[in-house]
């Protein structure tokens, strides 16, 4: 995979990419989107150059590596990276390759370790990344190597927010927060409304989707439209109500940067107690609201959000369901669409849990969560599927030759007012509607601005400043 | 689980061996003709039905976490799992995949309960689905507990260890 204008020869049909983003900018004026941009090598290619070694990428919840030496292995796009917790207490995102010959000096998803020695030759680096250690040193070298030069490389940008540790692989990035924006304010609705915050619940669990990561960070972005028919089969089993309102009772969230969120008006559609996503009251009791705003206030008692993604590729769920085999729940997922190559992703997959709750309930959300959301989640199975269609369609020799392009063209001529909210006085534009396809546009959008060289903005909601 | 280990298999008559061999044959078989309510019969009340998760670790005894799931099911979560592919609206599984379960290394224990024994067994299971030309394959080993009644064996519990760490199907809408 190159970055030519010349079409590879290996892949008949496959549009240059610049042909195609150029495409792609005009056709989204139309609201229209080429299909093949969720299934082309030099998309991919462009978007681990451009997007994931150029932006900020989750990496883990501080939940999963709470003491010294703890450690987990990561991605960032396509580069496995190790995120470790010192002796200091500090975070380190460190690369996964040897400096002496790039072997992979870890080899283990989790683990507690000061050190990680690399199997092929012996160069042994401290869990903040610096070298050590290099076998039989004075004969090899002669002296030892300076570790400023030769540690393992580093992320050059880490921050922990309230626990959501990011990193960036390149300087050239805006502050974490100014990058989030409005993405940040959202994130605290959901996970900071106790003091003691959220917790992971295990380990991420894994699973390859033969769908492009974008698929699903724009289905998480809040494509509500698919409810009633992809998961109708939950609401005929009663564990699901008001399948058909999704879109009615839809509630956008547009922010800068492409993080965009969807929530659902719930008091409205199933009754005025629904507040807080439908949580049980001895959860509400838990709950501080007394700092938020009259927003913020209205947002999570009345149109919480329900999904969302955090561009490039970390999305969020909650849920309420009444589970077999139990009390009502209300789950709450964070999830990663690992690219692996075109049309193809990898599904990590996270339940969260309060810290403030006991083992039992903790427990009884979890399974609840991947009974829901997981990769027997009797609703994600089903997206699964579907968002394989979605890379067949683009990588398809007759639609390449046809050009065809996905029809995002929802609200156009409805009658519904999908235009933004004028009393809104949170960040970014709310819609008072599910439908259109503003979400979508939201994330897809900051894709495009990416992959054409457009740098992040710190305060603008959908225009992008020019590089 | 003992923790010295004796190849002993002959704790249970060869007649119970091959009681709990043909009952691991025959619900395999069952779920791989489609005939998933016949199988929901031969499962206890008591169920559990679990998956944890698996990680590469060292050592190497880490690997499964029996404190994280990708599946905890009691038979009320299985009856409805059964009930929304029912419905034929589970689109993972419309058409339903074309299976192929190997069952084989069957281990049959005695328990401390004397009606209830272990069975430990590897499954290769094969799904092809809908119009789909590639195929997905997955590896796994089943530590069961099956309640030998009057009616004929019932499985009790089953722990599937996935040999993966990743899955390469996109997911688990199959029983193993």
């Amino acid at each position: 995979m190159t970055l030519t204008n010349d079409p590879p020869s290996s892949t008949p049909f496959s549009t240059p990419l610049n042909v195609l983003l150029d495409r792609a900018e005009k056709d989204m004026q139309e609201n229209l989107v080429p299909a093949e941009i969720f299934n082309n090598d030099d998309v991919f290619t462009a978007e681990m150059e451009r997007i994931f070694t150029n932006t900020w990428v989750f990496v883990a919840h501080e939940s999963e590596i709470p003491k010294a030496g703890d450690f987990v292995q990561r991605r960032i796009g396509l580069d496995p990276v190790i995120v470790t917790r010192d002796g200091k207490g500090g975070i380190n995102v460190l690369s996964n390759y040897c400096r002496h010959r790039g072997t992979q000096v870890c080899q283990t998803d989790a683990g507690n370790s000061r050190f990680f020695t690399c199997p092929y030759h012996g160069w042994t680096y401290a869990n903040d990344g610096r070298l050590v250690g290099t076998p039989l040193m004075h004969r090899a070298y002669g002296e030892p190597l300076d570790p400023n030069q030769w540690s393992l490389k580093r992320a050059p940008k880490v921050e922990n927010r309230k626990g959501f540790v990011f990193a960036s692989l390149s300087e050239d990035v805006p502050p974490l927060e100014e990058w989030l924006g409005g993405g940040g304010w959202m994130l605290d609705l959901v996970t900071q409304l106790h003091p003691d915050g959220m917790r992971v619940a295990g380990p991420p669990e894994r699973y390859i989707v033969n769908g492009d990561w974008k698929t699903a960070a724009e289905n998480f972005a809040g494509d509500v439209y698919h409810l009633p028919t992809l998961h109708a089969s939950v609401q005929e089993i009663d564990l699901l109500e008001g399948i058909q309102a999704t879109c009615e009772i839809g509630r956008t969230y547009e922010f800068e940067n492409g993080h965009t969120f969807i929530g659902h008006a719930w008091t409205q559609a199933i009754d005025p107690s629904f507040t807080l996503w439908g949580y049980p009251e001895e959860y509400k009791e838990q709950f501080d609201l007394g700092s938020l705003d009259e927003t913020q206030r209205f947002v999570v008692d009345h149109e919480p959000p329900t999904v969302g993604t955090i561009f490039p590729n970390f999305s969020y769920i909650r849920f309420f369901s009444p589970l077999p085999d139990g009390p009502p729940a209300v789950v709450t997922s964070f999830r990663q669409w690992q690219p692996v190559a075109p049309g193809q992703l990898e599904l990590w997959n996270w339940q969260f849990v309060w810290n403030f709750q006991d083992e039992d309930t903790a427990q009884r959300d979890y399974i609840g969560g991947q009974y829901l959301f997981g990769s027997a989640g009797i609703f994600e199975q089903d997206d699964t599927v579907a968002w394989e269609g979605v890379q067949r369609a683009a990588a398809s020799p007759w639609m390449r030759k046809e050009g065809l392009k996905f029809n995002y063209k929802q609200g156009e001529n409805s009658p519904v007012d999908d235009t933004p909210d004028p009393n809104w006085r949170g960040p970014g534009v709310h819609r008072n509607t599910g439908y259109g396809e503003h979400v979508q546009f939201n994330f897809l959008r900051q894709w495009l601005r990416t992959l054409k060289g457009e740098t992040a903005t710190g305060d603008e909601t959908t225009e992008g400043t020019p590089a | 689980m003992n923790t010295a280990e004796a190849p002993d298999t002959l704790t249970v008559t060869p007649a119970t061996h091959t009681l709990v061999a043909q009952f691991l044959a025959h619900e395999a078989r069952l779920l791989d003709e489609a005939r998933e309510e016949e199988w929901f019969e031969l499962l206890d009340d008591d169920l559990l039905y679990t998956v944890p998760s698996r990680q590469s670790t060292a050592p190497r005894d880490t690997e499964v976490d029996r404190s994280a799931w990708r599946i905890r099911d009691t038979k009320a979560h299985i009856r409805t799992r059964l009930a929304r592919q029912n419905t034929g609206h589970a689109y993972s599984e419309v058409p339903p995949s074309r299976t192929m379960r190997l069952v084989g290394s069957i281990e049959v224990r005695e328990t401390s309960e004397a009606d209830v024994v272990e069975a430990y067994s590897a499954l290769l299971l094969y799904r092809q689905r809908g119009i789909d030309v590639h195929f997905d394959l997955i590896p796994c080993r089943r530590n069961d507990r099956i309640r030998l009644t009057a009616a004929g064996p019932r499985l009790l519990s089953r722990e599937v260890i996935l040999t993966e760490t990743s899955l390469k199907t996109a997911n688990l809408g199959v029983f193993l």
